[in-house]
């Protein structure tokens, strides 16, 4: 149950192509992340899986079945919406059902399965509220209650924490990752946000105008980029490229250093610069350094006690063996 | 801020334009009232003396009245309901993506910008007429007898008219209500397994309930008082058939010259109207709220 295939998955809208051929496999219970700047096609790809948008060609298979062109409601998958697409008149508890009154479930059955998925996701005190007395987050929670009544081979997820606030969407996260390792089906999740990817996925796939760029788990990702996008994509802050004569260096057009890879310094080391802003969260400190004749800043990761002040001198060193080396077409070199 | 000094100030201020508008209503009314309980009859001039409740007593025992009410409710309720499904329908029917789709719906617009003595003569004389109309021609070329239309079923071919003139009204607020709805709904709700019935009924008719409230409110005030629409294709007839109470008003007052009469069944018209909109503000009232 829940394993997805596509097999040369192509979509065109008019005569623009968003997704040139593409191959993936999604594997019984795992957890994938599409991750991508907007406007890859990120979401395309999930409502193609979903069944929401035609392909163009290729097939899409769903338990070793062709469900290319399957329905939606055929498919067997489950869907939650990035605007929560709860229906506005009804109570949370018709909300929840209504996938089950669709299939013509007996009353007794939907209310067992309702009482269920309420309890899985503490539901139960607002169960004959409307959508429109609750707060996002218990929107959020309805509409996955939704998507796990129907117990389906897959769930499918877009951007579904888009719309919530910085701190509840660190709950939902954790909520969801939970959910996942308690239901054990397979789970789709499409988000922009690389951190979110990085700390849900068993998999992630990191797309750019609708090409694969990598797939991997998240820290295959981190430690071995296949390329300067997927690079400059995972990991915050960003890692840190540099062309020219130090790149030469090491036998490379460009290399990256993550501001984690840098050891910080007051007396001496391999680059000198000036210090201008410095993000302090405490338990790091987030230096942006200027004036190394290297890139217009360097970000480095000093501890959080560092003692610096803007316009100090400071020394960078990177750490050998992490630095990342890319050749003229922007792939990595070994 | 407000002082209690500029409040006062502007109550004076505003008082002119209150106490016109108060007259404006108030004068009319009074009149109406007040003639009510005279005999005056425009043919039998002369003094005019108080008669209490006798004009009412009239008009209520008035046979005419009966057939009136039912009429009038006739109408309202069949062009309510035509104008509510046919704009739900058209609504649905506009829409989905088409060539030419801005002038589509300009021209489902129209009928509405037509007068209704005007919109009234043309159905009468272009489509009706038993003789030259061009119902009349198709029924010929399809080898039936023309039908008289405003005579054999003269409220049903009123509340034809009347519809087509409401119904792009209709059609206007329900498609934009239709356009309102998030299409992340009816996705969601294909995913769920709805079919494209089962998606109309449980998401698109519950997101339109708003809509139609107001459809429904705003056309019931407007065609309680339907009255060109008759005067220029029945005048009320034959007999009393198509004769609502805002015609049974005009023809006591105007045909009978009974002005007393007349004013009575006017303030039974705004007695009735109002008991119709305490029981629509209710019902709409609770639905907007919702």
């Amino acid at each position: 149950m829940g394993r997805i295939t596509l097999d040369k998955v192509t979509k065109s809208f008019g005569d623009i192509e968003v997704i040139p051929p593409l191959d993936l496999t999604i594997d019984e219970g795992e957890f994938v992340v599409f991750v991508g700047p907007s406007g890859c096609g990120k979401s395309t790809l999930l409502r193609l899986i979903a069944g929401l948008e035609d392909v163009s060609s290729g097939q899409i298979r769903i338990d070793r079945e062709d469900a290319t062109h399957l329905p939606p409601a055929k498919r067997k998958l489950a869907m939650v919406f990035q605007s929560y697409a709860l229906y506005p008149h009804m109570s949370v508890r018709k909300n929840i059902a209504f996938p089950l009154k669709m299939a013509g479930m007996s009353k007794e059955e939907q209310d067992k399965r309702v009482d269920y998925a309420a309890q899985v996701l503490n539901l139960s005190d607002y169960i004959d509220r409307k959508p429109g007395q609750l707060s996002g987050g218990q929107r959020q929670r309805v509409a996955i209650g939704r998507a796990i009544v129907r117990e389906p081979a897959a769930f499918l997820f877009d951007e579904p924490l888009s719309n919530l606030d910085a701190a509840l969407r660190v709950n939902m996260r954790l909520e969801i990752s939970e959910l996942h390792t308690k239901l054990k089906t397979t789970m789709v999740y499409v988000t922009h946000d690389q951190v979110e990817a990085m700390t849900m996925a068993d998999k992630i796939v990191v797309l750019q105008a609708g090409r694969i760029e990598q797939v991997g788990s998240p820290l295959e990702l981190y430690r071995a980029p296949r390329n300067r996008f997927v690079a400059g994509f995972i990991g915050s802050p960003k890692m840190n490229f540099i062309t020219g004569e130090e790149a030469a260096k090491h036998g490379a057009h460009e290399i990256g250093v993550r501001p984690e890879h840098l050891q910080p310094s007051t007396e001496s080391g391999m680059w000198k610069g000036t210090v201008g802003v410095g993000e302090h969260l405490g338990s790091d400190t987030f230096l942006h350094v200027h004036d190394t004749g290297l890139a217009e800043t360097i970000t480095v990761r000093a501890s959080g006690e560092m003692a610096l002040r803007h316009g100090d001198t400071i020394w960078l060193t990177p750490e050998a063996d992490k630095i990342h080396k890319f050749d003229a077409a922007g792939l990595r070199v070994e | 801020m407000a002082t209690q000094h500029s409040r006062a100030a502007a109550r004076l201020m505003i008082s002119p334009s209150v106490l016109l508008l108060l007259g404006w209503m108030l004068i009319p009314l009074g009149m109406t009232i007040y003639f009510s309980l005279l005999r005056y009859n425009l043919l039998m001039p002369g003094n005019n003396p108080y008669v209490g409740w006798e004009n009412y007593k009239y008009f209520l025992t008035d046979p005419a009245f009966t057939a009136a009410i039912v009429n009038t409710l006739l109408l309202v309720g069949g062009v309510l309901l035509i104008t509510v499904v046919g704009g739900v329908l058209l609504g649905l029917l506009l829409d989905q993506p088409m060539w030419g789709q801005g002038i589509v719906r300009i021209l489902v617009i129209a009928p509405f910008f037509v007068m209704p003595t005007v919109s009234a003569l043309v159905w009468k004389n272009m489509f009706m007429n038993p003789v030259n109309g061009l119902f009349a021609y198709l029924a010929q070329f399809l080898g039936l007898e023309p039908f008289d239309f405003l005579a054999q079923a003269p409220l049903m071919s009123i509340i034809g008219i009347v519809s087509w003139q409401w119904l792009p009204f209709a059609t206007l607020i329900l498609l934009t209500a239709m356009q309102s709805l998030d299409r992340e709904q009816l996705e969601a709700a294909e995913m769920d397994g709805a079919g494209p019935f089962s998606r109309f009924f449980y998401i698109v008719v519950p997101h339109l309930a708003r809509a139609v409230t107001v459809v429904v409110l705003i056309q019931t005030i407007f065609l309680l008082s339907v009255f060109a629409e008759i005067l220029v294709t029945t005048n009320g007839g034959p007999g009393n058939a198509s004769t609502n109470l805002t015609y049974l008003v005009y023809a006591e007052s105007l045909l009978r010259f009974d002005v007393g009469t007349g004013s009575a069944g006017g303030v039974v018209a705004i007695v009735l109207a109002n008991i119709v909109a305490i029981f629509l503000m209710r019902m709409i009232g609770k639905n907007l709220e919702a």
